[in-house]
């Protein structure tokens, strides 16, 4: 229930200080994403469980992901590579919080989680000159100053995350080098080296790092996640020859030598079209999503010994989130459409967000 | 249109198309979204699977008797029975949805461009072991896409002694004929089981079928529209003609049998066809009853400079593509493309239709 009634609405109304939007309750909100809202516009949209549209942030331009604070109203959406901004907005108030700009010489890769105890804002970055992938630490109580930076151990580093006790960062280094003054162009897929390495966060000192085998070198790792009990979940984007058939998830746990790398039965890994966007384990991290929105596919996978579970259909369907039950996830679509689907019971419905056509979700949404 | 226009000239019209100002009036409602999509099955996408089931049928004849008649009578015969179904292939080769994406058929019938070498690699080994099990239908199933489609079919009836080497080994001939009967099969399920997909294009809305409303549908009937010409031009056109002013003629398609060109001709010919061809329903209309006719006729316009265009270029491509000339109409051609492209990208944005957005440009 909102908790108001009509009266006190009406004069809230009335004040004109308060967007009716706004009115909602924090937990009444659903999920935040990065949206294309007009063949040139970009958003920050924050949608309520009844469907609603709260939040309408324009962006200076196109966002990738969206990290949620752990316990203050802030949200951040990380401008896509390769742009320099970061917006952090007050998902109570709607406004604009803080704009970060990336350091002269880098620039951001569309990912940034918070610290568990919400005090850092830590980044994926390219220092554009040497193409070297960098970890930026900015302080949330310092007007975002940087107070650190460390390598990523790697080239084009993207998703990362942190272990259960907030100690060790993940990344996910997916060994693409670009620069911005070739745009998006892929300089190195004769020699790309993907990896996944575990830091640790407050010495910046590699702990871990595991190499997609030489032969498939050519396998992205770009996206990912992580459960409580460590385990890794991977969505792989190949960039080799399309005719090649390759695995294109992987689990990994802190300790062992090698990726595990799983294939979908044999037509619905062709069906994958060798991309997949996004991966997300479900609440109780037994149940893990992958999508692959080139194949209008999403895929289910055992988190433990990532054995195949089910697939669904889902027209460029892409970001991915946990709800708070087990096994069901929200999954949202370039072409503006979001589900809530139960791997286990196979129940799926569609959220009635009445958004116009031309609303495409971005790669990632985040539960709020 | 004339073909003697200068090229100034030619670049203007493409130019000033590309900017025809739009003012769409009204929603498309889902049966008008379903009579577009019907329409285009039915005039566009069936017959060209029916021609390709067709010619792939009257290959594996040919190459039938070609075994049995060692003779430069049959070899021509089969010669020209691939060109006719490597051209059907060019003209639903855009299609890359629905039957065509199982089983990797569109890789098989064509598995190109082959940047390693793959085919002539893995052909020779298989020739040369000339193992009776690779001739059968089970081999098939499993064998690389490399040396099961036309790209090896061309390498063995366009060789330079083709008849010589036949003659040599029969097993080449056995090989040849089994490559063929597997196409005939492909194309023939392809068009069969398109039979039955037709029908997901059937309703305006459906909770179960492959789409959820008539407008997704015909998503992925723009995507065959749109996507194919930026193919057209990087691969068939900007890799071969190279960076610098050094063509490398090897990196065109199928320029063994000397159909380089005439594939791109076909390609956008084909495009053209769905485009504004189908007599019940098309885009161009569809543009026009919504107050877009200025872009409708533009796009129209474009496809026919761009034939027009193409008829200008010599054939066999491979011998003339070092010409500077030919360098200069076949750089305006891409130029053309592009301007299409963008044309097409902005019928798509009038008719609110967003071809693909994470599964397009992703990250």
């Amino acid at each position: 229930m909102m908790g108001i009634n009509r009266r006190q609405f009406t004069l809230l109304l009335g004040c004109g200080l308060v967007s009716p939007n706004l009115l909602a309750k924090p937990q009444q909100l659903l999920f935040a994403s990065a949206a294309q809202t007009s063949p040139e516009g970009y958003a920050l949209k924050v949608i309520s469980k009844q469907g609603r549209s709260l939040i309408n942030h324009q962006l200076p331009a196109r966002a990738h992901h969206v990290a949620k604070h752990p316990h203050q109203p802030f949200l951040a959406a990380v401008g896509r590579r390769p742009e320099t901004f970061i917006d952090v907005i007050n998902y109570e108030t709607g406004l604009l919080s803080k704009r970060i700009e990336s350091s002269p010489g880098q620039h951001f890769y569309g990912h940034a989680i918070y610290s568990n105890d919400g005090r850092w804002l830590i980044t994926t970055e390219n220092e554009i000159q040497s193409g070297q992938g960098l970890i930026v630490i900015r302080d949330c109580a310092n007007d975002y100053r940087v107070i650190k930076q460390f390598s990523s151990y790697g080239i084009g580093p993207h998703e990362l995350k942190l272990t259960a006790n907030g100690k060790t960062l993940v990344v996910a280094n997916g060994g693409i080098l670009t620069n911005p003054g070739q745009g998006r162009e892929k300089l190195n897929l004769d020699s790309m080296q993907p990896s996944l390495a575990y830091i640790d966060l407050h010495s910046g000192l590699l702990t871990e790092q595991i190499f997609m085998p030489a032969q498939l070198h050519q396998l992205s790792i770009r996206h990912f996640d992580i459960n409580d009990r460590g385990r890794v979940v991977i969505a792989l984007q190949y960039q080799g020859a399309k005719s090649d058939d390759v695995p294109l998830i992987a689990f990994h746990s802190s300790g062992d030598k090698n990726l595990s790398l799983v294939k979908a039965p044999a037509a619905i890994n062709l069906a994958m079209k060798q991309y997949c966007g996004s991966a997300r384990f479900d609440h109780s991290g037994t149940t893990a999503a992958v999508s692959s929105p080139r194949g209008n596919l999403v895929t289910f996978w055992n988190a433990q010994d990532g054995s195949f579970l089910t697939a669904l259909k889902s027209r460029d369907g892409c970001g991915l989130t946990a709800t708070h039950e087990p096994d069901e996830f929200l999954i949202s679509t370039g072409r503006g459409h979001c589900y809530r689907f139960n791997a286990k019971t196979g129940l799926k419905e569609k959220l009635p967000l009445g958004l116009s056509s031309q609303t495409a979700w971005d790669n990632h949404l985040t539960l709020i | 249109m004339s073909l003697r226009i200068s090229t100034s000239s030619k670049y203007a019209i493409f130019i000033s198309l590309a900017l025809a100002a739009v003012n769409v009036k009204a929603e498309i409602s889902q049966t008008q979204w379903m009579k577009l999509n019907q329409a285009s099955i039915n005039e566009h996408i069936l017959p060209g699977y029916q021609k390709l089931a067709s010619t792939s049928e009257a290959l594996e004849q040919a190459t039938a008797d070609l075994c049995q008649n060692l003779t430069d009578t049959h070899l021509k015969q089969t010669q020209s029975r691939f060109n006719d179904m490597l051209n059907a292939w060019q003209g639903i080769q855009h299609v890359q949805f629905g039957p065509i994406e199982l089983l990797m058929r569109s890789y098989t019938i064509q598995f190109w461009p082959d940047k390693k070498n793959l085919t002539s690699k893995q052909l020779n080994t298989v020739l040369n072991n000339a193992e009776p099990a690779t001739l059968t239908p089970d081999y098939f199933q499993t064998a690389s896409i490399a040396v099961k489609g036309l790209p090896a079919m061309e390498r063995i009836l366009f060789a330079e002694q083709p008849l010589q080497a036949l003659k040599q080994q029969t097993f080449r001939c056995d090989f040849l004929h089994a490559i063929s009967s597997h196409l005939e099969m492909q194309t023939q399920n392809t068009l069969n089981e398109w039979k039955l997909y037709k029908k997901e294009f059937e309703y305006t809305s459906s909770e179960e079928g492959a789409y959820e409303s008539a407008q997704e549908a015909t998503i992925d009937l723009m995507k065959a529209q749109v996507e194919p010409l930026e193919v057209i031009r990087d691969l068939k056109l900007l890799r071969p003609l190279g960076k610098t002013d050094k063509a490398k003629p090897r990196r065109l398609e199928n320029w063994r049998s000397r159909n380089s060109l005439l594939n791109i001709q076909t390609n956008i010919k084909s495009l053209h066809h769905q485009f504004s061809g189908a007599k019940d329903y098309s885009l161009f209309a569809l543009l026009s009853d919504h107050g877009a006719i200025d872009l409708a006729e533009g796009i129209e316009q474009q496809f026919v400079a761009l034939e027009a265009l193409l008829a200008q270029v010599p054939a066999p491509l491979s011998q003339h593509i070092n010409e500077p000339n030919v360098r200069e109409q076949l750089l305006l051609i891409t130029q053309g493309i592009s301007l299409l492209h963008k044309s097409l990208d902005k019928s798509m944005s009038t008719l609110e239709l967003q071809l693909g957005f994470n599964s397009r440009d992703g990250d």
